[in-house]
């Protein structure tokens, strides 16, 4: 059985479809990306995952029942935009975020302070947030998300506007939460990022889902007529040559659809005779991001070159 | 709905307020304040009173010169040596020699003015006034009642009357005010109904405006500052909305009653050594309905303002959102303070019972009037019933607005939200 399970959610504000007819599921033990653009809609879904939007139709189910307020107690929220009291202090807010989650007492203030001391800020238990740096208030947001020990963690564009000290104590966060077993949700734009911390994923363009599955599989699926090069010099040559689909820069990395699986090969021969210097040939391999623009169309281009 | 979800909000809200300054400096203060700005008008009063004057009353007769000489030199002012006052026995003609003679004086603040009074005022009691500033009723009213009894016992003079005759005429008419009420005995009206009951509209004004605001601005922070998301992820709009209200109003039912507890000492002991005529006449019960009332419309209005405040996503905007609302307070504090001319007009009887506006007026008007019991029973309905009906539409706005923000929302989105799911 899936631990979560979206079926069929929609949204409208006013005439605007937020959310259209959304299905997936969130495999038990599973890094989880719901993968898309900007107002794509990965808000909407998550704020009606947690039941802070009622959907328009559809529902959200936990382990086969309907989600209630007791899935808010055992989810920890980091949205994208945070915030924090800034006049309370930094124990009575960890304190405050507990007490609405359902926990309070001795436990969770011996787990308060032992978290306080990892991230070295156990002498600034009584400072006000307001007096605390950016960093260590994102510091006190992250305890805040976790301190009550949910079993699920949601994590909209989690490292948006991190300094990078930041950015590594997260990833240890969530690597951490990972090895006991959490289920973690992503919410990102970032494909790169994704490819390297999920194993699910759902991709949501416009409202609807436009692809969803295990990592590995899409990778097979999509992957199969896809080489992924690093390489030094030109390869302008295969601009309309017979044997290519298409040709996606990354910049680092470039992703090359032959027509044929069979034409790999092909296509290595072609490099090494034009003295292309090839330092990585992944053949059957595709990032994310080609799979994303294979499907929803590369639309950020398109504006950006209008 | 009391979950421990909504209890957290309420901990939360009660310390952040009862423990902040602003709180402790208005409840302390705002008595001060008060018993200041009374204090300072009677100082005024006083000090009017006591301001100085010089004065030369002119008469066109010996006799008449006398009699006032006579009966001024008996009035308290004159013996004080507050005012000074010379006579001079002058025709018309003369007089206007006095005047020029006089003008540089009287220019300059050293001479107040010269009273003329002519013989001709022993029947039609006309008499001038030659001043810089001739309309200083203040001066008149000091002055007036010893003219007049000068030319009263001038004009009935040789005339066939008693003592008690004169004695009649001069007096003026002297009103005192009785109370009727239903169960208490005739009683006189005193100022300290009329205190009352501006302490009750003034307190009512500005404990709901100055709670609401907060609520208001609390609010807005917690949309502007994003951390109303993470709340939501914990708990419900409905409870989130519920507990600020509660906590927010339990601290204004707090300071509320710690205002109260002068009043209370004041009618119920002897400790202070007051006026008869500024004891005010209410009872502890009234005091018990004062402070529910106030409590009901406290929650209704804090309803009210905590949806502004979920509407707009700075302060500004809310500021400017935020007038209907006052209207709402504005309009029945003025009746409150203008009502005690006249309590039992049709105005201060239909609004100590329509919703909003009875929340002020009843407790203004229950301290100069009595109340029959079934128009108090009918502003508790009317009122709780008020606050039973603007809560569920309150939630329903405030829990869209509450997570929208960018554009400002225009009042017909508004209404549009009701009917979102």
């Amino acid at each position: 059985m899936h631990v979560l399970e979206v079926k069929g959610l929609s949204k409208s504000f006013d005439k605007i479809k937020a959310v259209d007819d959304v299905s997936f599921f969130v495999p038990e033990g599973s890094v989880f990306g719901l993968i898309g653009r900007n107002g794509a809609g990965k808000t909407t879904t998550i704020r009606m995952m947690m039941n802070i939007y009622e959907p328009d139709s559809g529902k959200v189910t936990l382990r086969g029942a309907p989600v209630t307020n007791e899935f808010k107690q055992k989810v920890g929220y980091l949205p994208e935009e945070r915030g924090l009291y800034k006049k309370m202090n930094v124990w009575d807010t960890l304190m405050f975020f507990a007490r609405v989650k359902g926990k309070k007492g001795k436990e969770i203030e011996e787990k308060a302070n032992e978290y306080l001391k990892k991230f070295q800020l156990f002498t600034r238990k009584t400072s006000k947030i307001q007096d605390l740096s950016k960093g260590n208030q994102q510091k006190i947001q992250f305890i805040a998300t976790i301190l009550h020990d949910p079993e699920f963690l949601i994590l909209d564009e989690p490292f948006s506007g991190l300094d990078p000290i930041n950015t590594d104590l997260l990833r240890e966060i969530i690597i951490d939460l990972k090895n006991q077993g959490k289920v973690i949700i992503f919410s990102t734009h970032l494909m790169d990022f994704a490819e390297k911390m999920c194993d699910h994923i759902a991709m949501i363009d416009e409202g609807k889902i436009i692809l969803h599955g295990s990592l590995k599989e899409i990778k097979t699926k999509y992957g199969h007529r896809n080489v992924n090069i690093t390489y030094d010099g030109s390869i302008s040559f295969l601009n309309g040559h017979p044997i290519i689909e298409s040709i996606q820069d990354f910049g680092n990395t470039t992703g090359i659809t032959v027509k044929e699986e069979s034409q790999t090969q092909e296509l290595l021969q072609l490099l090494l005779e034009r003295d292309v210097k090839v330092r990585r040939f992944n053949a059957n391999d595709i990032s994310l991001h080609d799979v994303f623009v294979k499907l929803a169309g590369d639309k950020d281009m398109e504006v950006a070159n209008v | 709905m009391f979950n421990f979800r909504t209890m957290a909000v309420i901990k939360r809200e009660l310390r952040e307020k009862i423990m902040s300054k602003t709180f402790i400096i208005m409840t302390l203060l705002l008595p001060v304040f008060m018993f200041g700005i009374m204090a300072f008008q009677t100082f005024l009063l006083t000090y009017d009173t006591e301001s100085n004057a010089k004065l030369i009353i002119v008469t066109e007769s010996p006799d008449l010169t006398m009699n006032l000489q006579s009966d001024f030199s008996q009035i308290p002012i004159v013996k004080q040596g507050k005012y000074i006052i010379t006579f001079q026995t002058l025709n018309r003609q003369r007089l206007q020699e006095l005047i020029a003679a006089k003008k540089q004086e009287m220019l300059d603040d050293k001479l107040n003015g010269i009273i003329f009074i002519p013989s001709a005022a022993l029947t039609d009691k006309k008499i001038e006034y030659y001043s810089k500033s001739p309309s200083n009723s203040d001066l008149f009213d000091k002055l007036k009642p010893t003219i007049n009894q000068a030319l009263v016992d001038g004009y009935f003079h040789g005339k066939q009357l008693s003592q008690e005759d004169i004695e009649y005429a001069r007096n003026r008419v002297d009103i005192n005010g009785f109370r009727i009420s239903k169960d208490n005995e005739i009683e006189e009206t005193n100022a300290g109904a009329r205190i009352i009951s501006f302490v009750f509209a003034f307190l009512l004004y500005f404990s709901l405006m100055f709670i609401g605001m907060m609520m208001m601005r609390s609010v807005v922070e917690e949309k502007n500052s994003k951390i109303v998301e993470i709340l939501l992820s914990s708990v419900e709009a409905k409870e989130l909305m519920v507990g600020k209200i509660i906590g927010t109003a339990v601290t204004g039912l707090l300071q509320m009653a710690i205002w109260m507890l002068p009043i209370i000492v004041v009618i119920s002991s002897s400790i202070f050594v007051i006026p008869p005529e500024l004891i005010p006449n209410i009872s502890i019960g009234q005091i018990i309905y004062f402070l529910f009332n106030y409590f009901v419309g406290l929650i209704t209005f804090l309803g009210l303002f905590a949806t502004v405040g979920a509407i707009f996503d700075n302060d500004q905007d809310a500021q400017s959102g935020i007038w209907p609302i006052m209207m709402l307070i504005m309009i029945p504090f003025f009746i409150s303070i203008s009502m005690n001319k006249n309590p039992n007009s049709v105005l201060a009887n239909v609004t100590s019972l329509l919703p909003f506006s009875s929340i002020m007026v009843m407790p203004a008007r229950m301290s100069l009037v009595d109340i029959p019991a079934w128009q108090f029973a009918t502003a508790i309905v009317v009122n709780v019933g008020m606050m039973l009906l603007i809560f569920p539409l309150a939630g329903k706005i405030y829990r869209i607005g509450i997570l929208l923000t960018g554009k400002k929302p225009k009042w017909g989105e508004v209404i549009k939200w009701l009917r979102y799911k």
